[in-house]
């Protein structure tokens, strides 16, 4: 932390405003923010080149990859969009953008890869992520967003707790 | 609501960058903020989330209440336990080891950060390798999810209850994130916040002033665009899938006129009549699937009791005469693509469990024969 940055803002602010980006959504769009359907939206069509016959054999499968490819009038891949336009913008003018690996201890970036393999499967099976099925659909009292944020949260958890890695907390 | 003649984009984009920006100055774009949530030591990530979901959920059920939103219409995700249960444990595991969510490795990629976009790689692959997954896990999924469970309907708690006990969760989240940071245990760390006190006002005059304990009934605007989407629609293999796995709730209302004992009826339909409708009993956690020969008498009934405000029914499409012609005897068209051959398939092993007869020539000898001038479409 040698270099000037500004500092993150506050939590349970960051959280109000988010929340009050949720209710504008909901108002404006009739759907919640989310970020796992973008990634089916665009990597289930690649999947459906390869398995096609096993997605229409499911329902609850083609449920949950669509099959066809138009990003341009797809909601949700427009909003991701939008986050990454966002983030970059936000990032730039607080002076945290900077090319570089968040840590490097070993093996950080496959851990990324592996970690993100299982969220994006993990999501399709929960019909959503922390933000379309934990954020969104715990706003509109969803049973099943209920039942994924303790579970999840408690998964991520003990898993941290399990593979700790003293360098990683030397570091930070 | 914006109509749908305008491009998605015009409100995905701005509200995407509100929440790439919120997510970044918030720091959830960071590994290092995530992991230390997840070792006890920095409380950011519950502070925005349940701080963005009080705020929203406070603001829907007010807005509600005063009725200038009706949240019946808005997109909800579907609730299979088992399924999001599993989901959730792959999903933990690997939000521990990216340390990032889906959303925030979009932040963390956008930063420049090169662990952000592995993750978000790594998306794309296990979204992409999720049909491959499938026979792995498919033993948890249920074939029809059920659209627009909430904790009110499964529960049959009041609105009220719910959403205060909920803010009380919250806030409770917030206080120990506060005590867990603050080794030296201060007293103010005890007491709410101005912010949380506020939530757990308008929550506690939320459930006090909301007699009727429910959200109001649902316009009938709402309704049309649910009948328009057709999410009030079950196939007849997605039925008997739901009734060869015992799906839980499940009530199958038969509606046809004239019925008698020898009348063959779905497994496990009870038959009411258009008439008794009203009196039809709706415990919470039930889903009522509803048919009649081709389907209008159901669609009716489907609509009267959406009036009521039982929101999880369904309509079988095609009514009895789709289950005779899918489940009882489906056939194999007679120039099959590949999709049409794996939904036979499916077919066939649903037909087989219920006693039907699969075909793959339209035979005239099958015992339950449909003429085709019976298929209507109603709905």
């Amino acid at each position: 932390m040698n270099q000037v940055r500004s500092r993150y803002v506050d939590g349970t602010a960051a959280g109000i405003a988010l929340g009050m980006v949720l209710l504008a959504s909901f108002v404006v769009a009739g759907r919640g923010i989310g970020a796992s359907g973008a990634f089916a939206a665009t990597a289930g069509p690649v999947a459906a080149v390869v398995s096609r016959g096993t997605i229409a054999s499911s329902g609850a499968l083609a449920d949950r990859i669509p099959v066809a490819f138009e990003p341009w009038n797809d909601w949700i891949v427009l909003e991701l969009l939008g986050v990454i336009i966002g983030a970059l913008f936000s990032a730039r003018l607080s002076g945290r953008w900077r090319s570089a690996t968040n840590d490097r201890s070993r093996g950080r970036l496959s851990r990324a890869v592996a970690g993100g393999a299982l969220m994006g499967l993990g999501a399709r099976l929960a019909y959503g992520c922390t933000s379309g099925l934990a954020l969104s659909g715990g706003a509109l009292l969803s049973t099943g967003a209920w039942l994924f944020i303790p579970l999840a949260f408690a998964t991520a958890i003990t898993v941290t707790l399990l593979s700790r890695d003293p360098r990683l907390e030397a570091a930070s | 609501m914006i109509p749908d003649s305008i491009h998605p984009a015009v409100t995905a984009i701005p509200i995407g960058i509100a929440f790439g920006v919120i997510l970044e100055r918030a720091g959830l774009g960071d590994p290092r903020v995530i992991a230390g949530q997840l070792l006890g030591r920095d409380f950011t990530v519950v502070r925005v989330m349940f701080g963005a979901i009080v705020t929203a959920m406070l603001g829907l059920v007010w807005a509600a209440s005063a009725g200038w939103i009706d949240t019946s219409s808005l997109a909800m995700p579907p609730t299979d336990l088992p399924a999001q249960a599993l989901g959730a444990v792959i999903f933990g595991g690997g939000f521990a080891l990216a340390a990032l969510c889906p959303g925030t490795a979009c932040v963390a990629a956008a930063s420049g950060r090169r662990d952000g976009l592995a993750a978000v790689g790594g998306m794309f692959v296990g979204t992409a390798l999720t049909p491959a997954a499938w026979p792995v896990v498919r033993g948890a999924v249920s074939d029809v999810p059920r659209e627009g469970a909430t904790l009110v309907s499964d529960t049959g708690l009041p609105l009220g209850i719910i959403v205060v006990l909920l803010t009380i969760a919250a806030v409770l989240a917030m206080i120990v994130g506060r005590l867990m940071e603050n080794r030296e245990l201060a007293r103010s760390s005890w007491r709410p916040t101005t912010p949380e006190s506020v939530a757990l006002a308008l929550a506690a005059s939320f459930a006090i002033t909301d007699g009727r304990g429910s959200l109001p009934a649902p316009r009938t605007d709402a309704i049309a665009a649910e009948i328009e989407r057709e999410a009030d629609h079950i196939d007849a293999l997605e039925l008997a899938a739901l009734i060869k796995s015992r799906a839980p709730g499940l009530r199958i209302l038969d509606l046809r006129d004239g019925l008698d004992t020898s009348t063959y009826m779905i497994p496990g339909a009870a038959a009411v009549s258009m008439s008794d409708l009203d009196s039809v009993e709706v415990r919470p956690g039930e889903r009522l699937v509803l048919y009649s020969d081709g389907g209008a008498h159901a669609a009716q009934a489907w609509v009267l009791l959406r009036v009521r405000g039982v929101r999880d029914a369904l309509v079988l499409k095609d009514g009895m005469a789709a289950w005779e012609d899918e489940v009882l005897a489906p056939l194999l068209p007679s120039v099959p693509d590949d999709s049409a051959k794996a939904r036979f398939e499916r077919a066939k092993e649903l037909s087989l469990w219920f006693g039907g007869f699969p075909r793959l020539v339209p035979d005239d000898s099958a015992p339950v024969t449909t003429p085709r001038a019976r298929r209507r479409r109603t709905c």
